[in-house]
Formats: C-alpha cells, structure tokens, sequence
C-alpha cells in the first residue's frame, strides 16, 4: 500500500492516560492507512483504545506520540484555528450519544457548522444557502418533517440521522462515527449503517468504530484493536 | 452567529437563566430607586443652600463683621458679572413674646428684603409676602409696625403630609428681640447702662427655605435694625457677609475669581484704615464652599450608601457566577459538541460572555422598567402606607422634604445599567474561561456523560 493513496494516515500513535500512581497506554504504535472513499471500521472491545484513537485522527485529542497525517498534512503541526478548520470543514463526527443541541431544533443542528465557520455578516450572505443544505440533507435522510423538531421529540434513529445530516454540512471529506449505532435498537441501527453505505457508495470517506462485529463487517475493510494495538485488518463484507 | 443564537436560547429557554435575570434585575431596581431617592435628596438640598446663599458670599464667621462694606457694595454692583449685591448683619438673638418670661435663642439675620430676595430665594421662601417681598418686614395688618420674618419652623408645626397651615392672614404678636452688641474689636459695647439692646417687633412673615437648620432657627429683621441690637452700626458700618449674585451664564468659578480680585484690590486699598484688620478675616466663597458643612454631610450619605449598595452589588456577581458555574458545568456536553463541529476556545467564552451580557442588559432593562414604575408610584405608594398604616419611609415632621424625589437621572440609570453588565462579565469570566479551556474528547467520553 503506497503512502500517497492514503488520504488519512496514522504512524506509531501512542497514547497514555494517568491513572493514580502509574499510566495507562490506551495506544501502543497504531499504524493506519485509510483510502480516500473507502469505509473503515475499528472494531474492538470496550477499553481497547477505539474512541480515543478516532478522537486523535479527527484532531479532537493529541496523541503523546507519533504522527496523524491527513491528505498528507501533520495534524499535530496545525495550529488552533487551522484545528478548528478542519474539525470544522473536513471531517464530521457522528457520536454514540447524538450529540445534538438541546437548545436548537433539528434544522438549527443541521446547520451549527455552517453558523459556526461565518462571522454574523457572513451567515447573512449565506444564510439561505445554509439552510438550503441543511433541508437537502434532512430530505436526504428522511427528516424534513422533523426540521422543526426539537432533538428531545425525536426518536434515537432520528436523532443519529439528524447528526449524521449535521456531520455531512459542510461537505466534509472525512465522516467519523464512533458507536454510531451503539445506542439505537438492531433495526434502526441498520437504517444508519444503510445510510453510511449509501454515503460510502457515493464517495464518502468513512471510519467508524464499533465493538459490533457484525455492525463492523458492513464496512469495507475492518481493522481490530486490542489492548492499544491493531491486531489484524481485512476485508469487510462490503468487499466480499 | 451561533453565539448570538445559543446564548439567547440559554437566555430564554431556561429556568436558571431567569432566576439570575431576577437577582440581576433587583439589584438594579434596588440601586437605581435609593440612588435615584438620594441624588433627588442631595441636588434637592444643593439647590436649598445654592438659593439661600446666592451666587458668591463675601463674608467673616467673626461676630463682629467687617467694615466698609458699603464701599465694595459699590465696586461690586459696578461690575459687569454681578447682577445683585445684598449685605447683610449675622448674629444671635434671643427672643421673648409680649409679656412672656421665657426666652428663646435665635439666629438673626439682618436683611433688606428687597435686595436680598434679588439675590436669593428670600422673597419667594415668604408665605404672606411671595409677590410683595419688598415689604416683607411691613406686616399686613399694621404695614407701620416694625416687622419680623420667622423660619417657617419656628412659627409653625408641619403636619405628617410636611404641610403647613397657614392663617389667612399674620396673626399680630409682638416680641421683643434682644441683642448683645459687639465693639469692634469684639467687646460688649454698653448702651447706656445696659450691656443688651432690646426692640420690638411684630410678626409679619415664615420663610420657608426647606433647610430645616434655617428654617428652625433663624428670624430676619431689617438690615439697618441688626445693624443697631449688633452693635455694627457705629462710625464705621458693620456688616457680616455680602451675598452676591452673578449674571446669567457667569461661570461661577470665574465670577468668584472676579470678585476674590476685586476683593484683594479693595482690602489693599483699606490697609492703613483703622478697621482695616476686620477685612482679613473675610472670604470670598462660592455657594458650595459657603454651606459646605452642610452639604457635605448629605453628599457623605449619599457615597455610603453608594458603598453600600456596591457591596450589595458583589452579591449579585456571585449569584451570577454561581448561575454561570452551574450552567458551564451543565452545558459541558454543548461545549465539547460546539469544539468538535469546529468551534474555537475563544468563541466558546464568547458565547458564555455574550451570555452574560444579555444577561446584564436584560437585568438592567427588567429593573430599570421596574425601577422607573416604581418610582413614578413611590409618593402614591407612601400616601398610601401612611393612610393604611401611618408607615411614613421619612417622618415630615422631622424631616424637611416634601414629596419624594423621583425623577430618574438618565447618567444614574446609565452607570448602573453598566455596572450590572459589568458584573455579569465579572461573574461569568471565570466560568466561560472554564468551559474555553475545557477539552472535547474529555468531556465527549461515554463515561463523562
């Protein structure tokens, strides 16, 4: 696998946590290479160190060592606000826990990263345009019922879908999920990874960690963790 | 924009936002009313004492005034920047009514009615006399009699309402006011055999100054009679102060300045004559410096209470730093969501202090509205207390005000709105620095939530 195809590549990511007088190593030397369009699942075992390792390849945590390289950029040479970008307009993140606003409705949620990458003139210029996307992704999704919905009056299959809708606002070419399905029932929980399929096939980039192994055999290629270290990748059923 | 969004949702979509609303809010409504009560109180009392004194006072604290003063009446009245000049005779008196044993002991203050209510608020301070104050010491059923004024207090009783029931018409007493006449170098000087001059007078007017100090203690006879029982009316006319008033739109720092000049001239002029050493204890004064030891004690008040409500003030900014401790800690979660979607550390204070600034204003705009109603009502709301529950907030026939002041100062209301919103930052400053700081990844654990 040659270096340059990869658009997100981890090198010897090691990372440890304090615990009482000694340190635990949640990350020992990951090494990871994930293709532009392809769909990546981390699979492993509560504690394996998946959700911190997808916190550290979309720039949310740093690693105490080694290197995240992303379309061939060092994240850990990216300075705040070139962070803020990226989290802002090159990855998406879609969490266990939702995540939405209690504050906003579904729409609003939609659009918080387009809200937040403008000034106040800015998001009077693109305002519309804004909202445009955001009633195309809830369409997309089949929410645009819900659009005025607070996040509270939906239900758990609706509200991950509402943050997948929010994680693909502004076009990000990397979407990340951790757990995504982890809190939603079989059926519904198959209605998302549907809809990452769906994304996947149309040119998304996507890693999502899951301790499913059947939900990580829908991806196309799965990478197993274990105590901080990938232990095996193959091909997902996706590929089969 | 997804500042001004979220911190207006936090603002108005939650329970604690408004409970911090409320405490911010009755602060303000608090401070604004007692400042808006004691400025009205103390520019009330600095207009009393700026209408009892005129302009500029020229004049010794020495019982046995100053010479001469009718030559700088003169230069005085000669200048462009004055518009009136009226000497007058300051001294005790003690006063005894017709065929009454008992004495009582006053202020006297020797006037001429005409000139003195051109200068000051005399003539108008006059109940029977308003329009005619030229004749203020004629009383109006006998114009022949000599008369005296009488301070409103000393004369009358104020009922609870601080009114004052006047006869239609001066009831005819006589007294007998009584003087220890001073030499000029400050000895008795004997009439005859007698050490005390003694004249009659009849009632003729109250004056009604609002300085309860003046009003319960002073009785004014004619400037020329003063001079007599004070012993100041020898060869060399005696006077204790000449209250001046300046032209409209004189300066009065500049005015006083004029006439501190004038004066240094004429005091040099008068150094080789023989009561020339009575001028050096003379001052030229403004108003303010004149009566400075009585408005001094009313504006000290009014800074203690300032201090005061400044104290009470921190307690808001800790309520709201509690509000805001809470809410940062509860909004965790948010604060992770907005930093992985983009947002920055600086941009997430932001939101927390725009939040307090919405609080703050909204505070202000909830006690100022609160304040204001308050305050148009507080004479209607006292009348009414007083008629239910003889509640008086300040006992009339104590105090020397009328309604209370409720005009609300637009500079007050301005400096404690900023102060509310001024506090809200404060108290939020810590938290939003807090929630600035605080790392995505941590606060997004599973385990955190």
């Amino acid at each position: 696998m040659s270096e340059n195809e990869f658009i997100l590549q981890a090198d010897g990511l090691c990372k440890s946590y304090r615990m009482g007088a000694g340190r635990l190593h949640v990350l020992r030397e990951v090494e990871l290479g994930v293709r532009s369009g392809e769909f990546v699942a981390i699979v492993g075992a509560s504690g394996s160190g998946k959700s911190t390792l997808l916190h550290i390849l979309g720039a949310l945590d740093r690693a105490d060592g080694g290197t995240v390289r992303f379309e061939g950029r060092d994240l850990s040479r990216l300075g705040a606000g070139e962070l803020n970008r990226f989290r802002n307009k090159t990855v998406g993140f879609v969490f266990q826990f939702y995540h939405l606003l209690d504050e906003l409705d579904v729409l609003e949620n939609v659009y918080l990263p387009a809200m937040i990458a403008e000034p106040v003139a800015g998001w009077v210029v693109r305002r519309k345009q804004a909202k445009a996307r955001a009633r195309e992704l809830l369409e997309r999704l089949g929410l645009v019922d819900r659009a005025a919905h607070k996040p509270y009056e939906l239900s758990g299959g609706e509200r991950q879908r509402t943050a997948i809708a929010r994680a693909l606002m502004n076009k990000p070419r990397l979407l990340l999920a951790d757990e995504p399905t982890g809190n939603l029932d079989s059926a519904t929980g198959n209605g998302i990874l549907d809809v990452f399929e769906e994304l996947n096939r149309s040119g998304q980039t996507i890693v999502m960690v899951t301790h499913d192994e059947r939900v990580a055999r829908r991806a196309g290629r799965v990478i197993k963790l274990a105590d901080g270290r990938i232990v095996q990748s193959e091909a997902g059923a996706s590929q089969g | 924009m997804y500042k001004l969004v979220l911190a207006f949702r936090y603002m108005f979509k939650r329970r604690i936002s408004y409970l911090a609303l409320a405490a911010v809010g009755l602060c303000v409504f608090v401070v604004v009313v007692v400042m808006t009560v004691m400025t009205g109180l103390v520019v009330d009392f600095r207009q009393k004492n700026h209408e009892f004194a005129g302009d500029c006072v020229v004049g010794t604290d020495s019982l046995v005034g100053f010479g001469y003063y009718e030559e700088f009446v003169e230069i005085l009245e000669q200048s462009e920047f004055v518009e009136a000049v009226s000497p007058v005779v300051k001294g005790y008196a003690l006063v005894s009514g017709a065929g009454s044993e008992r004495n009582y002991g006053f202020e006297l203050m020797g006037v001429d009615a005409d000139r003195h209510s051109a200068v000051t608020g005399f003539g108008r301070a006059l109940h029977y006399h308003q329009d005619d104050w030229a004749n203020a010491f004629r009383p109006s059923y006998e114009p022949n009699l000599p008369g005296f004024v009488a301070g409103i207090d000393i004369w009358l009783e104020r009922d609870s309402r601080s009114k004052y029931t006047h006869p239609s018409e001066p009831t005819r007493r006589r007294f007998s006011v009584s003087c220890f006449p001073l030499t000029a170098k400050g000895a008795l000087a004997r009439a005859g055999t007698d050490v005390v001059r003694t004249r009659t007078f009849y009632f003729s007017d109250t004056s009604h100054s609002g300085l309860a100090k003046v009003d319960g203690a002073m009785i004014y006879i004619p400037f020329e009679w003063a001079q007599q029982l004070s012993g100041m009316g020898g060869a060399v006319k005696r006077a204790s102060a000449i209250h001046i008033k300046f032209t409209a739109g004189t300066d009065l720092s500049v005015g006083c300045a004029g006439v501190n000049d004038l004066w240094e001239k004429f005091k040099a002029g008068k150094q080789n004559e023989k009561a020339a050493a009575l001028l050096e204890t003379v001052r030229v004064q403004n108003w303010k410096d004149y009566r400075r030891q009585f408005i001094a004690a009313m504006e000290k008040e009014q800074v203690m209470l300032t201090i005061m409500f400044a104290l009470a003030g921190t307690t808001t900014v800790f309520v709201v730093f509690v509000v805001f401790y809470m809410i940062v800690s509860h909004k965790s979660k948010d604060i992770g969501i907005l930093k992985s979607v983009g947002a920055s550390d600086g941009s997430v204070a932001g939101l927390f202090r725009l939040f307090a600034v919405m609080m703050g204003l909204s505070g202000s705009v909830v006690g100022s509205l609160a304040g204001w109603l308050f305050l148009t009502k507080i004479n209607d709301i006292e009348n009414w207390l007083f008629e239910r529950f003889g509640f008086q907030l300040w006992d009339r026939t104590v105090y020397a005000i009328g309604a209370i002041p409720n005009r609300l100062e637009p500079g007050v209301l301005a400096i404690v709105c900023a102060c509310a919103v001024l506090a809200c930052m404060a108290g939020a400053y810590l938290p939003s620095r807090r929630a600035a700081v605080s790392a995505p990844a941590a606060v997004l654990q599973v385990n955190q939530l």
